[in-house]
């Protein structure tokens, strides 16, 4: 009854179309880097001496975009990872010269300094539970403590006055536009190529939804932590080339307000676009050199208006309006060709074991004084598909929470496959075989379906961080999902534009591809339809069958639980009150007891 | 006696500097980044009462005044807008603080003004010799404390402030204007903040720029009281004697950073900061 | 009672013009974002009349509380209450239009006092003794707690201080979530007595509900609620009634 999913025929036309949009970065790349370099031949010296500064704050503000833009955090601490890099780059300098080696020994300080002082940062900012207002909070404190430290740094450091002087990279202002041009352009190219590629989408489904992200087995906190460490590197090297570009830096390179600057062009320019932000930054800041000396305050205060505007009109920036036109243009509403679905063969050593799967002894949880569960027993083996049923507030969603959360605050013992689970974060669960389903789908609301479903396998198979892999491997259950609900005619929708049931069933998709050996699902059926309905069931019931892996789900559609379980467990005021087979269960009088709401107290 | 008497009124220079924000982020869940702005909208009310040859103390009303009218302005236009938007708030209300520091610039110049002492001279107290400002300053926080928690715990507008912290679907459906009340906090929020500039004259220079160097330390002591006026007074106190001792032992440096870093490192261990205590 | 209930019923159905009804809804569809909970559900409560709207868990029984009430936003059909057409006005309004409400999930400020929790439900500080009188008439034992924490309660209690809570400003139509949800059996008694003495009064009232036997005994009429329609409903005094939503809600 559950056969191969065919290939898709649309996607065999797809290859030469997506060979030429692969190569177009790199076109675009050439392209600019040969007008950047015949610029300054035609520029006045003010000019190319202020777009270098320009386009070094651009570099700034592509980080920036990678963080906010499409990781969703905010920050305003560039400015001090960029500082540090400059300050390095001008200590260093002026203490050995513009050498061979004293320049080695700036530009390995401009990398190395930012990349720890971003890992320190990011260990700071992110943690299990922590929320994207404190890591904008530490990105503020970072860049105060920075500029006090140079403050305190004496001749260190220049104190307030900062250093000047130091010898510098042997160019002329020409030499340093190219350079800051070549720097700009390989740092967007890397930035374009990166959030195209399937690793890129890994950033905006941290922005888009981070607890699922940890339920698919990603660690968000590694990431975060990773990319907060790699953009501050690339902050302080772009400090490298200003320090020498300039020949001065100051505190306010490194300070807070250079770093609400910088968010500032991000949200002119359009944030989450690249392009918008590196052309705002440049207009805006060459703008500003050429007025801020006739309308000082005016340009100050126009800057400021709009920057509100957008926030509150446009919150794309003018990049977004940009990108809306180009949609209305029939080029640029051409669809991306979907990847090619392909089974995977099931995992080997996923194979039947005699441990049960899942094992919960004495399980008690209480919200202060609101005991929600007490005294819990279940043993639940391969092959079975258990429903937990009793009325709201029986504590039904809490145990899934509990068995899926090793975190949360509770006493007993929970083992999935004979490992303990207590204190162990979500992702870390999902690594011993448990996929979670939400009672609300959870998915990633900007990825398409097919991304949704690559970030599912990313635990497994990668992502590839330059190029969009053109297959998309699948396990067999999943692909069935796909099917039956149509899902696979879909694979480049984006799942905002998904109805109710295909959310849900696109979230039972991305768990089922885990390849998990114990499934919990929280009212798969809710809000679904008749067919909906029949069709998880079916899901269900095939994938238990197998006899390798267990479900658990809430369940209040009692009909929809006679027809799939094999065991019901019931839970009342937080207890066990009943476990046993679908007869035991449906000719209970308790339970009749129950849902006619007599039992009480 | 003296480091008592430095803790005791420089914490209460935070708290009366903090209390504005604390009020608009825990109605409104918004981090008002315009702070800065409404404390030196506040200071150059003062410089205009001196202008217009008044008593000095008179600033303090009218700051109020001019501070509540400019944030029922900024909470309609720019605020309601972005409630569901909080980080965009903080981006779109430290836009509005550029504005406010670019007009004041335009209307009064970016050269520091002068503004007269409202109150000058020492007072010799347990044994020292001691800026009688300040510790008027210390009444005035007590003052303003005692006020808000008045307001807090004994008003009507108080109680639907905190129905709408606790719950505000419940505060809804029983049919409190929750949006008025959302309004109303904000604007006594900015007032208290343009009061709080108004007090800050005697102690620093008057110039467009003057609230940003107090916004991070507020916003540091607000995230750490969480919603709780007695826990911003206690951070107040212990971030205030930090400061002040590292900046007596250790360096006036170290001093200016001790806020904005151990309030990292609270909020670090305990999301909740003082609240939870 | 069954009998004059069943009565009631019958002259609810004849009455047709919804103007002449306490509540009136007519193909009302609602839900949040793009989960659409409740679909084209037409009833109707005559004044002084209960009607239960039973349905199990997920159904969209709150959601349409919650839709009259304004507070989820009404996507299609109209909502009238005592003719007067409801769509786009603040639960506020409501309350001066007399209408009532029990809600049940977070329905009282736990870590406020009693008395703050009823001051809130009240428009001004001045409506509160006589509001005051009104719920010590029903449920005397608040009298002497006013100053207690509400979250210190029982649940049964709190039930209680819920449902006078509601009834505090004379409405003249109560929508009640739930009430009798976790209350023990004698409470559950003394709850129904109250909202039988406000029914004789003429007050009408909607009335959502788990507990079936409790709902039917209550009500002059049942709808039951089934993925956001209504599928079965009838006098509650009527035979079969118990076994026909028994049949809709159990396993």
């Amino acid at each position: 009854m559950l056969e191969t999913l065919p290939v898709t025929e649309r996607a065999a036309a797809a290859p030469r179309r997506r060979r030429l949009s692969r190569a177009a970065p790199v076109v675009v790349a050439i392209l600019a880097a040969l007008a950047l370099w015949i610029a300054p031949l035609v520029l006045d010296t003010f000019a190319v001496n202020v777009l270098t500064r320009s386009m070094i704050y651009a570099v700034l503000a592509v980080t920036v975009d990678l963080l906010w833009g499409f990781a969703g955090i905010l920050t305003f601490g560039q400015a001090a990872f960029f500082g540090v890099g400059a300050y390095a780059t001008a200590m260093i300098l002026t203490a050995y010269g513009a050498t061979p080696l004293g320049i080695a020994a700036a530009v390995a300080a401009a990398l190395v300094a930012p990349a720890l002082l971003g890992l320190a940062v990011g260990w700071l900012s992110f943690y299990h539970r922590s929320t994207p207002l404190y890591a904008s909070v530490i990105s503020l404190v970072v860049p105060i403590v920075v500029v006090q430290l140079i403050y305190a740094g004496g001749e260190w450091t220049g104190s307030s006055s900062g250093l000047v002087g130091f010898d510098v990279l042997p160019f002329e202002s020409e030499g340093y536009f190219r350079l800051a041009a070549l720097f700009l352009i390989v740092v967007t190219l890397a930035a374009w190529i990166l959030v195209r590629a399937d690793a890129g989408r890994a950033l905006v489904a941290l922005r888009d939804n981070e607890a699922r992200c940890a339920y698919l087995g990603l660690n968000p906190r590694r990431l975060q932590i990773r990319l907060t460490a790699a953009l501050a590197a690339v902050a302080g090297i772009a400090g490298f080339l200003f320090a020498n570009a300039s020949g001065v830096v100051a505190p306010e390179n490194a300070g807070f307000l250079f770093g609400t600057e910088l968010v500032i062009w991000v949200a002119l320019g359009g944030r989450g676009t690249l392009l918008g932000p590196v052309l705002g930054t440049i207009a805006i800041d060459y703008l500003a050199a050429n007025l801020s000396g006739d309308l000082p305050f005016l340009w100050q205060l126009l800057l400021g208006t709009a920057f509100v505007a957008i926030i509150i009109l446009l919150p794309g920036g003018l990049a977004d309006l940009v990108g809306r036109l180009w949609r209305a243009l029939p080029a640029g509403r051409r669809e991306p060709a979907p990847p090619r679905l392909v089974a995977r063969a099931a995992d080997p050593d996923a194979a039947a074991s005699a441990t049960p799967i899942l094992t919960v002894e004495n399980l008690a949880k209480a919200y202060g004084a609101l005991t929600v569960l007490e005294g819990i027993d279940l043993e639940i083996r391969a092959g079975e598909l258990v429903s937990l049923v009793g009325p709201n507030g029986a504590g039904k969603t809490t145990l899934m929470r509990c068995l899926s959360d090793g975190t949360e605050p509770f006493t007993g013992a929970i083992a999935i496959g004979g490992t303990p689970i207590t204190g162990l974060t979500p992702n870390r669960i999902v690594g011993l075989g448990v996929g979670r389903k939400f009672q609300v789908a959870s998915v990633f609301e900007s990825l398409s379906v097919a991304d949704c479903l690559r970030l599912a396998r990313a635990s497994h198979d990668g992502l590839s961080p330059v190029g969009q892999a053109e297959t998309l491997g699948l396990p067999q259950a999943a692909l069935d999902v796909l099917r039956m609900t149509g899902l696979d005619r879909l694979l480049t929708r984006p799942t905002r534009l998904l109805s109710h049931g295909q959310k849900q069933a696109l979230e039972l998709a991305m768990v089922v591809a885990l390849e998990p050996r114990l499934i919990l699902l929280d009212e798969p059926t809710a809000g679904l339809t008749k067919a909906e309905r029949t069709t998880i069931g079916t899901v269900l019931k095939a994938l238990t069958a197998g006899g390798r892996i267990a479900a658990v789900l809430v369940e209040h559609d009692l009909d929809f639980v006679r027809e799939i379980s094999s065991r019901i467990v019931v839970l009342h005021q937080g207890r066990l009150v009943l476990d046993g087979t679908v007869e035991d269960v449906v000719g209970s009088e308790l339970v009749r007891t129950i849902y006619s709401g007599g039992a009480h107290g | 006696m003296l480091l008592t008497l430095d803790i005791l009124t420089t914490a209460a220079i935070l708290f009366i500097v903090s209390i504005g924000l604390l009020a608009i982020f825990g109605v409104l869940k918004i981090i008002n980044f315009a702070h800065g702005a409404w404390l030196t909208v506040g200071a150059y009310c003062a410089v205009v009462t001196a202008k217009l040859g008044l008593n000095p103390w008179l600033a303090l009303p009218l700051a109020f005044a001019v501070g509540a009218a400019l944030g029922g302005l900024a909470e309609h236009f720019i605020i309601r807008p972005l409630y569901r938007r909080p980080l965009d708030a903080i981006l779109a209300t430290w836009g509005l603080g550029i504005v406010v520091g670019q007009l004041i610039t335009l209307a009064f110049g970016r050269d520091v003004q002068l503004t007269p002492n409202l109150l000058a001279g020492t007072v010799e107290i347990l044994g020292v010799d001691y800026s009688a400002y300040r510790l008027v300053a210390l009444g005035i926080a007590l003052a303003i404390g005692t006020l808000f928690a008045l307001t807090i715990e004994r008003t009507r507008l108080g109680l639907s402030a905190r129905a709408v912290i606790m719950n505000e679907t419940l505060a809804r459906s029983l049919g409190i204007d929750t949006g008025r009340v959302r309004l109303v906090v904000f604007m006594i929020g900015a007032g208290f903040a343009a009061l709080a500039g108004v007090l800050l004259t005697p102690l620093t220079s008057v110039d467009p720029n003057m609230g940003v160097a107090w916004l991070i330390g507020a916003f540091m002591l607000v995230m750490v009281a969480d919603a709780s006026y007695l826990a911003l007074a206690a951070a107040c106190l212990v971030f205030g004697a930090a400061q002040v001792l590292i900046s007596t032992f250790v360096s006036p440096i170290l001093g200016s950073i001790a806020i904005a870093v151990l309030a990292a490192l609270v909020l670090r261990i305990s999301p909740k900061g003082f609240s939870r205590a | 009672m069954a009998e004059a209930a069943g009565e009631a019923a019958a002259e609810a159905v004849r009455r047709s013009e919804p103007a002449d009804a306490a509540l009136a809804l007519e193909g009302v569809s609602s839900g949040y974002g793009a989960v659409s909970i409740v679909k084209g559900v037409s009833l109707s409560v005559a004044a002084g009349e209960i009607v239960a709207l039973l349905g199990k868990n997920g159904m969209g029984k709150t959601t349409l509380l919650k839709t009259i009430l304004g507070m989820v936003a009404l996507r299609g059909g109209a909502i009238t209450v005592g003719g007067q057409a409801l769509a786009g006005l603040s639960p506020a309004r409501l309350v001066a239009l007399g209408v009532g409400y029990a809600p049940q999930e977070q329905p009282l400020f736990q870590d406020l006092s009693i008395r703050d929790n009823l001051r809130l439900a009240v428009p001004s500080d001045r409506m509160l003794p006589e509001a005051l009188e009104r719920l010590f008439g029903h449920f005397p034992f608040l009298k002497d707690r006013l100053a207690q924490r509400a979250g210190t309660l029982s649940g049964g209690e709190q039930k209680m201080l819920i449902l006078g809570r509601a009834l505090m400003l004379r409405p003249r139509l109560l929508l009640i979530d739930e009430i009798s949800e976790g209350v023990q059996p004698s409470m559950v008694e003394r709850l129904r007595g109250v909202l039988d003495a406000e029914r004789a009064a003429g007050v009408s009232m909607l009335v959502v509900e788990q507990h079936v036997a409790f709902a039917l005994a209550l009500a002059d009429r049942y709808a039951v609620l089934k993925l956001g329609e209504i599928v079965d409903s009838g006098p509650a005094g009527a035979p079969d009634a118990q076994a026909r939503v028994i049949g809709h809600l159990a396993v």
